[in-house]
């Protein structure tokens, strides 16, 4: 069963003014355990269907399935609780809280489940090892370099343990080196925990990395295709 | 809730000048606010308490047409059951008759109309505490004959000392003038320079003598352990005495209740005007918080927090930081009413002692109740509450794709 599903996916803005299309009858199915990127130039729709996937949007027609779930006919407040448990997000601008420390914002999210104590700190605990920042837990944002805001993000993101992660140019705003790193992160997690990543962007080295490239032109599926990537690791 | 509580708590510090800037103003506002509230109340309590334990009393009882027509024949009818009555009844602290009348007092100099109090020396000191007001010589258990005392203005209108005589002229039972020398054996200051003009006090018995062959009363003055008795006691006196004529502080002073309801709306419209200020102040910072933070607030809501905790947070934090303030406003203003309490404030400078003319003493000593720092507090929590809920609606209406974008 495929984790994330669109069928006849249509977003139109302005509908009744001056109507733009950003999503042009986008039927995709991302299955679990898939890497895969989301591109085409700007204005082609990635960050609209990247929304959509993560329940952030509603379209003008057709339906988002997660795990086997419609999403876009849910209530708001259910939406967000289902984002909860199921949809990990990473952002361009890291989008940390500012007065929480990494841990603390890696735990947010497990707080916001209702876990034990325990269980939150156990998991902020791994999580931060396993991005490389077990020494720089209590650390806020503000004290850490871009990739490893970027870093405490993807922590943030797998600690809720969601069904897949989406992750809107989560390099756009890092130095090579701080991208690579990043980039190696994520594909260890899909290769050795299976994790889902969805990636929208426009930098070629996540392009390289990923194993499916769904290219958007205008709102519309372009091409889709899979590829070979030979796993390399940097930094 | 503990984590939107260490949210909203270190939020407030994300922008600690702006945040200064609002405690500041609130803190400022509120020992404003409290100080001159205390300072009013101080002002008529001190005239209140004056006014009721000097002369006036929680209640009196006067034959009915006394007070209208004031006739030297109207008095308490069935006196001594009365007095029996009161000493039976727990809630009375105590009472004292008085034999009044409306006169003339006379020097070799000059001649004015005065009210001349014929008190109870033992009950009136146990009743009304006038007899702290004497500056100067003795009261009224002077050894001289006939003693009387009088204000000190009045003294000084009369070019008259202690030991001097005057002859006060009045009128008797039977609507004859009668007159009688009497000795200036002391002299009182009370906080109204129309009072100190306007009454002298004898003996009682003396001016009973003067005016009546018989024993009367024309007024029973009674202290109550309570204020708050003093309806009850009326009601029931009047039912029980049909020939007397029971009224309580407020009948016999209406100035008085609404100098104490003045004093009530005063507190209560500097608050509001408090309060109004407080409110924009929340509101602009809080709005200013919720621009500066879209994205963020966005990505709590993408990631999962639900718009119930989002709107908690911003209320919270409004709570928060107005608590912190109104904590710190109590404070100094707790502090500056102690200060003032123990060493009074002087508005003699303001306006010499004119407040005299108006029988309010130019000496104040604020007053305020502890249960007026817990309105204060509560109202503080009400406005910072009212005020938020438009940044936390506006942050409710954030839609999370948008703002994560911008």
């Amino acid at each position: 069963m495929a984790i994330v599903q669109t069928k006849n996916l249509s977003k139109v803005y302005n509908p009744d003014t001056v109507p733009v299309h950003a999503l042009r009858d986008v039927s995709i199915s991302i299955e679990k355990g898939e890497f895969t990127s989301i591109v085409g130039p700007s204005g082609s729709g990635k960050t609209t269907l990247l929304n959509m996937l993560g329940g952030l949007d509603k379209p003008s027609s057709g339906s988002v399935w997660v795990n086997g779930k419609e999403i876009t006919s849910m209530k708001e407040s259910d939406l967000i609780d289902f984002r909860l448990y199921n949809i990990g997000f990473v952002f361009q601008h890291y989008n940390l809280i500012p007065v929480f420390t990494a841990h603390e914002n890696v735990s947010f999210i497990m707080l916001l489940q209702n876990r034990s104590k325990k269980e939150i700190k156990e998991r902020a605990d791994e999580l931060l090892e396993e991005v490389g920042l077990g020494d720089r837990k209590n650390a806020r944002p503000v004290e850490m370099s871009g990739g490893q805001q970027q870093r405490v993000a993807v922590a943030r993101a797998l600690a809720s343990e969601p069904k897949f992660i989406l992750a809107d140019e989560p390099t756009a705003n890092l130095d090579s080196t701080s991208a690579m790193n990043l980039l190696d992160i994520m594909s260890r997690m899909n290769r050795e925990q299976n994790v889902t990543f969805v990636f929208s962007t426009h930098d070629q080295r996540v392009i390289d990395r990923a194993r499916r490239v769904i290219t958007m032109v205008d709102g519309a599926i372009h091409k889709d295709e899979y590829q070979n990537v030979e796993e390399t690791k940097t930094g | 809730m503990k984590i939107i509580a260490a949210i909203a708590w270190r939020n407030i510090w994300r922008n600690p000048a702006r945040s200064g800037v609002l405690i500041a103003a609130i803190v400022a506002g509120l020992w404003a606010g409290i100080s001159v509230s205390s300072l009013s109340n101080g002002l008529i309590v001190q005239r209140f308490n004056n006014l009721i334990e000097q002369d006036l009393t929680h209640l009196q009882i006067h034959h009915p047409h006394y007070l209208a027509e004031r006739e030297p024949w109207m008095v308490v009818l069935n006196a001594d059951s009365i007095f029996l009555f009161l000493e039976n009844d727990e809630r009375v602290r105590s009472f004292a008759g008085r034999v009044l009348s409306d006169g003339i007092i006379q020097s070799p100099v000059t001649s004015t109309g005065v009210q001349i109090n014929g008190i109870d020396i033992q009950r009136e000191p146990l009743t009304t505490n006038f007899h702290l007001n004497l500056s100067e010589g003795e009261y009224l258990d002077s050894n001289l004959p006939n003693p009387v005392i009088i204000g000190e203005r009045l003294a000084q209108k009369l070019q008259m000392e202690i030991g001097n005589r005057v002859v006060l002229m009045f009128q008797d039972t039977g609507n004859d003038l009668a007159s009688a020398a009497f000795q200036i054996a002391g002299l009182f200051n009370t906080s109204s320079r129309v009072y100190d003009e306007r009454n002298v006090f004898v003996r009682a018995e003396h001016l009973n003598d003067l005016i009546s062959a018989d024993a009367i009363v024309h007024e029973i003055a009674v202290i109550l352990h309570d204020a708050a008795d003093a309806d009850s006691l009326t009601a029931q006196i009047n039912h029980t005495f049909d020939e007397v004529k029971a009224e309580t502080w407020y009948e016999l002073s209406p100035e008085l209740r609404y100098m104490s309801d003045f004093g009530n709306s005063v507190t209560f419209y500097v608050m509001v005007v408090i309060m109004v200020a407080l409110a924009f102040g929340i509101l602009n910072t809080m709005l200013m918080a919720i621009f500066e933070r879209m994205r963020e607030l966005g990505m709590m809501i993408a990631i999962g927090m639900s718009k119930a905790r989002v709107f908690m947070l911003i209320m919270l934090e409004s709570v928060m930081l107005t608590l912190t303030a109104a904590v710190g406003g109590m404070l100094l203003a707790w502090l500056s009413v102690r200060y003032m309490q123990r060493n009074g404030v002087d508005l003699t400078v303001f306006g010499g002692d004119s407040l005299l003319e108006f029988g309010f003493d130019p000496l104040i000593f604020p007053f305020i109740l502890a249960a007026d720092y817990a309105a204060v507090t509560l109202l503080v929590i009400c406005t910072a509450i009212l005020a938020s809920i438009y940044p936390s609606i506006k942050a409710l209406r954030l839609n999370p794709g948008d703002v994560i974008r911008e």
